[in-house]
């Protein structure tokens, strides 16, 4: 029995390329679409597993647009053995909720006896880092979330190492289990063979149907949480502009609200 | 209609993180008639309560048990869930710690119910429905979400509220005691075989004045003079993410929605433009004094002290005086 691996990817918008329309909303049109970093990571890891065991296979999935194959192919040239396409106009407007239903969906139908899920940490364009545990949650499984480097790997269980911010720690996991990628600096240069096999490796695209997710539970309708407003951050604040001779002046006013500051509770 | 909110207390070393506390105090301020409640799972309870007195809770839920002592967020999972079905919170609040931002989205997809994640903003409408802010596209926006399920749950963001102290001290502890059948099978998945916690850092974040030192400092030597004057005056220095970004500073003291909220009683910008970003960390910063060449630099319009000249020049004058 094959070593099943199914890599989570989703392509974002490159955040440092925003532009803003007048009404103060992103302009959409024009703005490049990349494989999300975090996922580029868990696909380095996935394809370090497969050096690892005999026999392991890497399928890439995604849920989006008919342009999402773009990503799938990329992430096939990058070294994934295939590629799915989770595209439905009733999955258009998922929040984090409704799109770890319809991810579990296809593991549920299509990908059952699968040995690991891996996923970036967290998507650049929402940061959000839900979805990883709201589908291991679905498919009731353990996961580990925020993992740097992959340790020690048999078909039965694999060895890990987290790190967040406070800790460093090594895990051991049962299989089937679900791990998130903290790496976002991966670079996988798909070399001429993964061209090839990319532009020769077709997509399946599935449905709504094809996976047999209830619709009440996908798209904007099945979303829970909704966006009531967006908006630029912006602070007002009575701003006072004060000049002065020379910097002697600037520098002996910084340092008389340094001493306010230390003596008052309010500068 | 009485509505309850319920905080997720999570402890670290039997000691209550601090952005526990700055939810509880956030909601007990703004949150009007609602019963502040708030919830610990932990091995013994009595090495922590002291910690709760005077935090503002009118109620508190202990969820103790021996098998809960680490954390695992399967299992904390299913013992919060089944809290939160007998309570029906209006509203659910955790920190968007590395732990509450693991356990949280695990406990809205066991309820089904819509979460908004690490928010800096929360405040409720007029009919008690939970307004969530978030920064969004790596902060260059803000979006105010609304769930449509109960409870109204959000992770919250440290250091977005401020930690109070409160005189009344009449807190209800009430033990919970869930199902715990699945316990055995959620701690045999997963083995933590060794652990390091990082070297606790000072946290600078606190400090009452913050010297911040930008792209306008034009090199790393320059910004060299960040630590220098911070320290003359017992402040903490920080960093705008250009001056990360170029090496200049490391990521640890980066100010801005990719890096940590400050809000301190001083903030002072030297040579820093004041990205979007940027600005919404010192949001709550009791004042900004800004030093910059371009008096149509963003920070300019912003900060309450704008004065227009070089940032190093600044500098070296003010360290000058101060080491005389």
């Amino acid at each position: 029995m094959s070593f099943k691996i199914i890599v989570f990817i989703k392509q974002v918008p490159d955040t440092d390329d925003i532009r803003w329309t007048e009404q103060n909303t992103i302009q959409r049109e024009g703005l490049e679409s990349v494989i999300n970093p975090y996922d580029i990571g868990a696909i380095q890891l996935a394809k370090k597993i497969r050096l690892l065991l005999e026999d392991c296979k890497i399928t890439a999935v995604t849920m989006g647009p008919l342009q999402a194959k773009a990503a799938l192919k990329e992430a096939i040239a990058m070294g994934c053995d295939n590629g799915y396409l989770l595209c439905d106009k009733k999955f258009a407007g998922s929040d984090t909720l409704a799109t770890a239903y319809v991810l579990s969906q296809f593991i549920k139908t299509e990908a059952n006896d699968f040995d690991l899920i891996l996923s970036g940490y967290q998507a650049v364009d929402g940061d959000t880092a839900q979805t990883p545990s709201s589908l291991a949650q679905k498919l009731n499984i353990a996961q580990i979330t925020s993992v740097k480097e992959l340790i020690e790997i048999n078909k039965e269980y694999s060895l890990w190492q987290k790190e967040t911010p406070e800790v460093t720690q090594n895990i051991k996991i049962y299989h089937p289990a679900l791990i998130s990628v903290n790496i976002n600096n991966a670079e996988i240069l798909p070399d001429i063979n993964g061209y090839i096999k990319a532009q020769t490796t077709d997509i399946t695209v599935l449905s709504a149907a094809d996976i047999e997710a209830d619709i009440t539970k996908t798209g904007f309708a099945g979303s829970p949480t909704q966006v009531k407003k967006a908006f630029r951050p912006e602070i007002t604040r009575a701003t006072e502009r004060l000049s002065f001779e020379n910097n002697g002046q600037i520098s002996d006013y910084i340092i008389k609200l340094i001493n306010k500051c230390k003596e008052q509770d309010e500068v | 209609m009485k509505f309850n909110t319920l905080v997720y207390i999570e402890t670290n070393n039997n000691t209550i993180e601090k952005v526990s506390k700055e939810i509880i105090a956030h909601a007990r301020q703004c949150f009007k008639d609602n019963e502040i409640c708030g919830v610990v799972v932990t091995d013994e309870i009595t090495t922590i309560l002291e910690q709760f007195k005077n935090a503002g809770l009118d109620k508190l839920f202990v969820i103790q048990n021996p098998l809960l002592k680490k954390f695992n967020v399967s299992a904390y999972c299913d013992v919060l869930s089944q809290l939160i079905n007998d309570i029906k919170p209006s509203v659910f609040l955790m920190g968007a710690t590395a732990n509450g931002r693991e356990l949280a989205p695990r406990i809205a997809s066991k309820l089904e119910i819509g979460l908004t994640a690490d928010c800096t903003d929360l405040q409720l409408d007029e009919n008690s429905n939970l307004l969530a802010t978030r920064p969004t596209y790596g902060g260059k926006m803000m979006a105010t979400i609304i769930s449509k399920t109960t409870p109204n749950f959000a992770t919250v963001r440290q250091g977005a509220f401020k930690h109070k102290q409160f005189d009344v001290n009449n807190t209800e502890v009430c033990f919970y005691t869930p199902e715990m059948s699945c316990l055995n099978l959620f701690l045999s998945q997963l083995e933590v075989l060794k652990t390091e916690i990082k070297e606790p850092k000072e946290d600078w974040t606190e400090s009452e004045i913050i010297v911040a030192g930008g792209l306008g400092l034009k090199s790393k030597e320059n910004f060299g003079l960040i630590y220098k004057f911070s320290d003359l005056i017992g402040a903490k220095p920080a960093a705008s993410r250009a001056a990360v970004e170029l090496g200049w500073a490391s990521h640890d003291i980066q100010v801005g929605q990719t890096g940590k909220s400050v809000a301190p009683k001083l903030y002072i910008a030297l040579g820093i433009s004041g990205a979007l970003q940027h600005i919404s960390g010192i949001n709550n910063a009791q004042k900004i004094v800004a030093i910059n060449t371009d008096n149509n630099a963003p920070i300019m319009n912003i900060a309450d002290f704008a004065i227009q000249s070089d940032a190093v020049d600044v500098l070296n004058n003010l360290i000058n005086k101060l080491s005389n």
